[in-house]
């Protein structure tokens, strides 16, 4: 295990200590408790998450089931109230969704009576842009993610690969600071999902945009993140967080690849 | 998972009908011979004042035809079916996303909107003849409060199962406010359910014209309560038979223009 990189939870500022200042998004002692069925003490689905993603950095977040990965995913995104904590984006406190953070979910979510190119402007309809910077942006977006022949085509006809595709393309269109995503490719078949997952680094290189990633695949955390934060479950919080050393393009069968998944796998696997 | 192959929807009136699939079309036109041979052999044991014969039927439905009462009838059941129909619908459906939507509203409403709704319109003659007087306002009144119903509860209903996370993903695209989202993703989301209740609303519709005629308006429905207070159980069967036809040439309109506007759906 020498000359991988991790750090403890502890050495990440759990204690409220501010984040650093370059950070796109910061997380600040977040915690989320959920009021239990009954008399029981109030569920604890997230404590003291702190973390930060630097400008331009790309971070994986895993963990097992019930770790609170999508409580968390809620909250960054401005969706859930955090319980304790906040959440900074650029220095500013995300308390509702915010334009500024492009969200993609794992059921891709497309408006269905809208087309594809509808579905990329949609954002844009509620900026100052003219119709005609509106209409070459979602052009742009359409050749970024490779769906310009699709643009009057409606969801119903779009595979889950492409439907994603139109998610990260409208998520990605009104520019905002941070790319946050639930489990993108959750939903689509291994092959789409390592086709989708190359894209994903390609559109990320191309446009530097900052990207929080959440998924249960660690193989996929390992082949996508400049950084992976590992939570543990009940309480939900974070449990260490690993540098992947390993240039890009990264190759799964290499072996520094191997021992990272299988690192990352053993922090999941550890008990509470 | 590649495009979707299913079959494409026939896009026309003829499909709507049956006239589409030939094995179906003559399924269905044995099955009216079929009726038709036994309703007249039944009728050739029956008078006329109790089960005329198809042929006396079709007769009727000539004369009356010819000597305009038919044209006239149907014009001025019209002339409230229009209105009624019109104005329900648009209340309905407003009144139903605007309480579907808005808790508030629901919680304010729900002890009128439960009193009222078991009210049947033809309970309501007395009000249309009080408010309206015997005309064809009175009639559009009770084919409004039938509309309205079916509307209500169809808008509702849509309403209430537009997806939460479509929802999260407008305000995470911007969309800020009640009325944003109502127009942006509550009212897209729902038209299909929508257009089911103006469907269904629009068959009940021509049932309440007749009802609504009962307290002496006239149009189709007063035709078929004269012949059938003069006997004249063929002149009421050709007339029932006009409202049917007219049902059967408004649906398959609307159900054409239906899949125009929820060309989009799966």
């Amino acid at each position: 295990m020498a000359g991988l990189n991790r750090s403890g939870a502890d050495d990440e500022g759990m204690a409220g200590s501010p984040p650093p200042a370059a950070a796109s998004v910061a997380l600040d002692a977040v915690g989320k408790r959920y009021a239990a069925d009954g008399d029981g003490d109030p569920v604890r689905a997230l404590e003291h998450v702190s973390f930060s993603v630097a400008d331009g950095e790309f971070v994986c977040l895993v963990g097992p089931s019930g770790c609170g990965k999508t409580t968390l995913f809620r909250v960054v995104a401005g969706l859930t109230e955090a319980t304790n904590g906040r959440v900074l984006l650029d220095g500013t406190e995300v308390t509702e969704p915010t334009t500024d953070m492009g969200v993609v979910f794992q059921e891709y979510h497309l408006f269905p009576w809208l087309t594809v190119a509808e579905n990329v402007g949609f954002g844009l309809e509620r900026t100052d842009r003219s119709s005609a910077e509106r209409e070459r942006r979602v052009d742009e977006m359409l050749d970024l993610v490779g769906l310009t022949e699709f643009r009057d085509a409606y969801p119903k006809s779009l595979s889950g690969g492409m439907k994603q595709r139109v998610a990260i393309a409208r998520a990605l269109a009104v520019d905002p600071d941070l790319l946050l995503m639930d489990e993108p490719f959750g939903a689509v078949d291994a092959q789409t999902r390592e086709m989708l997952q190359r894209e994903l680094l390609d559109v990320w290189a191309s446009t530097g945009k900052t990207v929080l990633f959440v998924t249960h695949d660690v193989a996929e955390a390992v082949a996508l993140a400049d950084r992976i934060v590992v939570m543990a479950a009940d309480p939900g919080r974070v449990r260490e967080v690993v540098d992947v050393d390993v240039d890009r393009p990264r190759e799964r069968g290499d072996a520094a690849f191997a021992e990272y998944v299988g690192v990352v796998r053993e922090l999941i696997g550890a008990g509470p | 998972m590649a495009t979707e192959t299913g079959p494409e929807p026939t896009g026309d009136a003829a499909a709507a009908i049956g006239l589409g699939d030939p094995r179906r079309l003559l399924r269905g036109s044995l099955g009216v011979a079929g009726f038709l041979v036994v309703w007249y052999v039944v009728s050739l044991g029956s008078p006329a004042y109790v089960v005329p014969s198809p042929l006396a039927v079709a007769g009727a439905f000539g004369s009356e035809l010819a000597s305009g009462d038919m044209t006239t009838a149907l014009y001025r059941s019209v002339r409230h079916w229009i209105p009624g129909t019109v104005a329900g619908t648009a209340l309905g459906v407003g009144a139903g996303v605007a309480l579907g939507w808005s808790r508030l509203l629901d919680d304010l409403t729900a002890p009128l909107v439960r009193t009222l709704r078991p009210v049947p319109p033809l309970a309501l003659i007395g009000f249309a003849i009080a408010w309206f007087g015997i005309n064809d306002w009175g009639a559009a009144f009770i084919i409004a409060v039938g509309a309205f119903w079916i509307n209500f509860y169809a808008a509702y209903g849509a309403v209430e199962d537009v997806s939460d996370d479509l929802l999260d993903v407008g305000r995470t695209l911007g969309v800020r406010g009640d009325l944003d989202a109502v127009r942006s993703i509550v009212l897209p989301a729902s038209t299909p359910g929508i257009m089911t209740g103006i469907r269904t609303g629009l068959g009940r519709c021509w049932m309440l014209v007749v009802a609504s005629e009962i307290f002496g308006v006239p149009g189709v429905g007063r035709e078929i309560i004269r012949a059938s207070n003069n006997l004249r159980v063929d002149q009421a069967i050709a007339y029932i038979l006009v409202l049917s036809l007219l049902y059967l040439l408004v649906d398959v309109a609307f159900r054409a223009v239906e899949r125009r506007v929820l060309v989009w759906r799966a």
